[in-house]
């Protein structure tokens, strides 16, 4: 099992909480009440059914006041919640694989209108064969057109970010829409010990609600919303620039944000997590292995091992990966003198993980700035719902020690071909 | 803003002499059948044919200034001009005043004698068998509409000839300032509704939805509004192209949601913004960019849409809407009648208009022939006009009996130019058998 066991809470709780156990689905539709939306819209996809259905759930019984939308398909639950943002609401939805997929037309427009919608991407390989199982590879597919992307470890994390996931995408410097992922199977189902916290907290965290102050379909305050650009000179592909430039800013703004809000969580809550990249045994290390989302637990646990068999092996999460957290990323990689990158999905254009296509732009800044060059592999595991065990990262790293001595391979290798 | 009065219209190329409607004035006014005693007139032109002598209820009435007894007045509340027995004097001066012999002396009583249109209720109209006569209601809409805000700047920048603007300023006028408005790419943006580099021909909110997404979007403004107490009316201005294909999906949606929004879909038959193309609810036979006239392969010529269009308001129909209409700008008090309704339902949940708009540019029809050729749809029933809500059920809201054939309506528009004689007949063969269904749900509707 992937599935991470909490962290021990790293100072004392300050706040009320009470503890549960849930899933990662329940305890994302538990963060959503915390977090008080006006509007909800599901559609049910596996593996992010029971997510929808436990957002259902608490509304039926009062615990959550919300208008949820029972609408006929994901393109519909975006484009209502598009809507619903647009005339003042908190909104929330979840979704994965086959739906996201069809979402993607008035996904891309979301960030473009600049919209802070919360949704989670409870993640699912993509097709084709069909596969209802776990990956990464729907997630990294839409991961470039401007929404806040960020990957959970455990089912506290999931839920701890969540409901940090509405303050960061309604941050008057980011006004952009996020998305919380949260593996498919491994966290959606992956029943864990969790902290609750109070209402009134999560109340006191969040402030006041103002999501529209800046665009809005309202007869009060009358506008224009997404006019056309006319022309292909002047004043109409100069708007769209600023319209691009805007969003690239709300993007490196997020980054700065992601850190505050995950920073006064851990004040208010006492549960802190690495809010861009998490380094793990890494400050005397000789080389890294680079993880994302369920999969660090076992990596760490591998990592551990390979320790105390005398290995000088660190490890490094990325948290948020979009936007990508270059600067923290090349402040981690002047640490080591090699990298092994495993990813949960492909990159077909490049034959690697994407995760590791997005590296190799940081370990090229990282020549730029130290002069030397940083040898690195991809890894590709976890496809169609496959466990990348302990023994998997056994591998990874024993790979990724021979780049200290060996030339590194160009082709990637996959974990799970043999399993 | 000045005033409008209905009026009874006359036309001539319906009339046949009859003298029906004589008999009927002189029954209600005098209590015989003495037509010499009616106060309308039938009387032979100077061409073949016949010519109206009746009271047009002049604004700048000559028989009024001719008048020594101060008895003829005109009445700025009904419209018509008042004769007083009290204070005439029979001296016939108004007679001569009038050039339209819409005032003359009544041998039965010796007093001259004038149309009064009974009150708003002419007995003249309904006693004609030919619908030669009509008496015009839509003084309303001029009075009303005259009054209220139009919520478009001037200068919409739309083909020359197109019916769209009128609908757009008309029901715009009508929902008020308290609507968000939803432009699905097309026609209606394309005119500058949402405007071009932060300019906006629109003074309330307005915004494009996806071509796809517009009743879902529009769905989710509406819902909010509800959540916080606010009555705000969702409207979507919306071709047929993205409502009957790929937008099909959410407007099915959201009508099976109930959701409280007026969807009107303006159906110029094709995508005739984006040059021309063939959508779902193009007819059979027309030509397109997309279904263009040709010699073809292996003897098999293409000549137009091959299949039969769409019929959308029908499928809207059956998702029990709370309102579903058809709408002609040829009809503008059925229009009216039917946005009054369709508003006042989008308060209780989804409310459709469907209304017929001919393109002049895509349909190939001289530009000030929009409002004829949507006549002839209705006349010829290509399109039918009706009604249905879910208590009422279906209700013709024109008659479709005694259509003209549809060649008046085909041969109207080049789009049509290229039709064979088998094409033709099963056009007409489509409007009869459109006609029996639509009969067939009214029936069973009621």
């Amino acid at each position: 099992m992937t599935t991470a066991t909490l962290e021990t809470p790293t100072q004392a709780s300050p706040a009320k909480q009470k503890v549960i156990l849930c899933e990662g689905n329940e305890a994302a539709a538990l963060a959503v009440a915390l977090a008080r939306p006006d509007m909800v819209a599901v559609y049910p996809i596996t593996p992010q059914s029971s997510l929808v259905e436990h957002v259902a759930a608490l509304i039926a019984d009062g615990r959550m006041d919300a208008d949820i939308v029972d609408a006929e398909g994901e393109h519909s639950v975006l484009s209502v919640l598009q809507g619903g943002a647009l005339a003042g609401a908190r909104t929330y939805t979840a979704t994965c694989g086959p739906g996201l997929a069809f979402m993607f037309e008035p996904y891309f427009r979301t960030s473009g209108m600049r919209l802070p919608i919360v949704m989670s991407i409870v993640t699912r390989d993509g097709i084709t064969p069909q596969s209802v199982w776990g990956g990464h590879q729907d997630a990294m597919t839409v991961r470039e057109v401007g929404w806040v992307q960020v990957y959970c470890e455990t089912v506290q994390e999931v839920l701890d970010t969540t409901v940090m996931a509405f303050k960061i995408a309604e941050h008057h410097d980011v006004m952009l829409p996020v998305n919380v992922c949260l593996d498919g199977n491994y966290l959606s189902y992956g029943t864990s010990r969790v902290e609750l916290p109070d209402q009134a907290e999560v109340d006191a965290f969040m402030g006041v609600k103002d999501v529209n102050w800046h665009v809005a379909l309202d007869p009060h305050r009358p506008m224009a919303v997404d006019p056309l650009t006319g022309g292909t000179t002047g004043k109409g592909p100069s708007t769209f620039v600023r319209y691009r430039k805007g969003q690239c800013r709300g993007m490196q703004n997020s980054l700065r944000v992601i850190e505050e809000v995950h920073e006064e969580w851990a004040q208010r809550f006492g549960r802190s997590f690495a809010p861009l990249v998490e380094e793990y045994r890494l400050d005397d290390a000789d080389y890294a292995i680079m993880t994302l989302g369920s999969m660090t637990g076992a990596a760490k646990d591998a990592i551990d091992e390979a320790r105390d068999a005398g290995k000088r092996v660190g490890l490094i999460k990325i948290k948020t990966f979009s936007p990508f957290p270059v600067e923290a990323l090349l402040k981690s990689l002047k640490k080591i003198r090699a990298l092994g990158v495993v990813d949960r999905s492909v990159g077909f254009r490049w034959n690697c993980g994407p995760m590791y296509q997005e590296t190799m732009g940081v370990l090229y800044r990282h020549v730029t700035a130290t002069g030397s060059s940083l040898p690195s592999m991809s890894f590709i595991g976890g496809l169609a719902g496959a466990d990348i065990t302990v023994g998997h990262f056994h591998r990874v790293i024993e790979a990724t020690e021979s780049l200290l001595t060996k030339p590194a391979p160009i082709e990637p290798v996959w974990l799970n071909e043999r399993d | 803003m000045g005033k409008s009065y209905n009026t009874i219209a006359f036309d001539s190329a319906k009339c046949d002499g009859c003298g029906d409607c004589m008999t009927a004035c002189a029954t209600t006014k005098t209590g015989t059948d003495d037509k010499t005693r009616s106060r309308i007139q039938i009387v032979g032109s100077e061409a073949d044919g016949f010519e109206l002598a009746l009271c047009r209820q002049c604004g700048d009435p000559k028989c009024v200034t001719v008048c020594p007894a101060g008895a003829l007045t005109k009445n700025f509340d009904s419209g018509v001009i008042d004769w007083s027995d009290t204070k005439c004097v029979d001296c016939l001066l108004c007679t001569v005043g009038c050039a339209y012999a819409g005032i003359a002396l009544d041998a039965g009583t010796g007093h001259v004698a004038k149309c009064d249109t009974c009150e708003g209720a002419p007995a003249c109209v309904p006693a004609c068998p030919h619908d030669a006569l009509t008496y015009i209601t839509t003084s309303r809409i001029y009075n009303e509409v005259g009054d209220w805000e139009d919520l478009f700047a001037p200068g919409l920048a739309g083909c020359q000839g197109c019916n769209t603007e009128l609908l757009m300023r008309h029901t715009l006028r009508r929902v008020g300032p308290e609507t968000v408005l939803a432009t699905p790419p097309g026609c209606v943006p394309g005119m500058g509704s949402v405007g071009f580099n932060g300019t906006t021909g629109t003074k309330i909110p307005v915004f494009h939805p996806l071509l796809t997404n517009t009743a879902a979007m529009l769905a989710g403004v509406k819902r909010q509004y509800k959540r916080v107490g606010r009555d705000v009316t969702a409207l979507a201005i919306a071709g047929d192209g993205g409502a009957s294909d790929v937008g099909f999906q959410s407007l099915s949606g959201a009508a099976e949601r109930n959701e409280q929004i007026l969807f009107m879909v303006v159906d110029n038959e094709g995508y005739m913004n984006t040059g021309m193309q063939r959508s779902s609810c193009t007819p059979y036979g027309a030509w397109t960019s997309t279904t263009p006239i040709g010699q073809g392969t292996g003897g098999m010529p293409s000549q137009g849409k091959t299949q039969d269009a769409k019929n959308l308001p029908l499928i809207m129909v059956n998702h029990r809407c709370e309102y579903v209409a058809t709408a002609s700008t040829a009809y503008m008090e059925d229009l009216y009648d039917k946005l009054d309704k369709a508003i006042a339902a989008s308060k209780r949940g989804f409310a459709y208009l469907h209304v017929y708009s001919p393109c002049t540019t895509g349909w190939r029809f001289p530009t000030d022939q929009n409002m004829e050729v949507a006549r002839k749809a209705v006349e010829t029933n290509f399109v039918m006009l009706w009604e249905y809500n879910p208590t009422d059920g279906l209700h013709f809201t024109h008659s479709a009996d005694e259509p003209l054939p549809v060649t008046e309506y085909l041969k109207a528009m080049g789009r049509f130019r290229h039709l064979s004689p088998d094409q033709i007949s099963h056009i007409q063969g489509k409007v009869v058998e459109n006609l029996a269904f639509v009969k067939q749900m009214a029936h069973r509707e009621n």
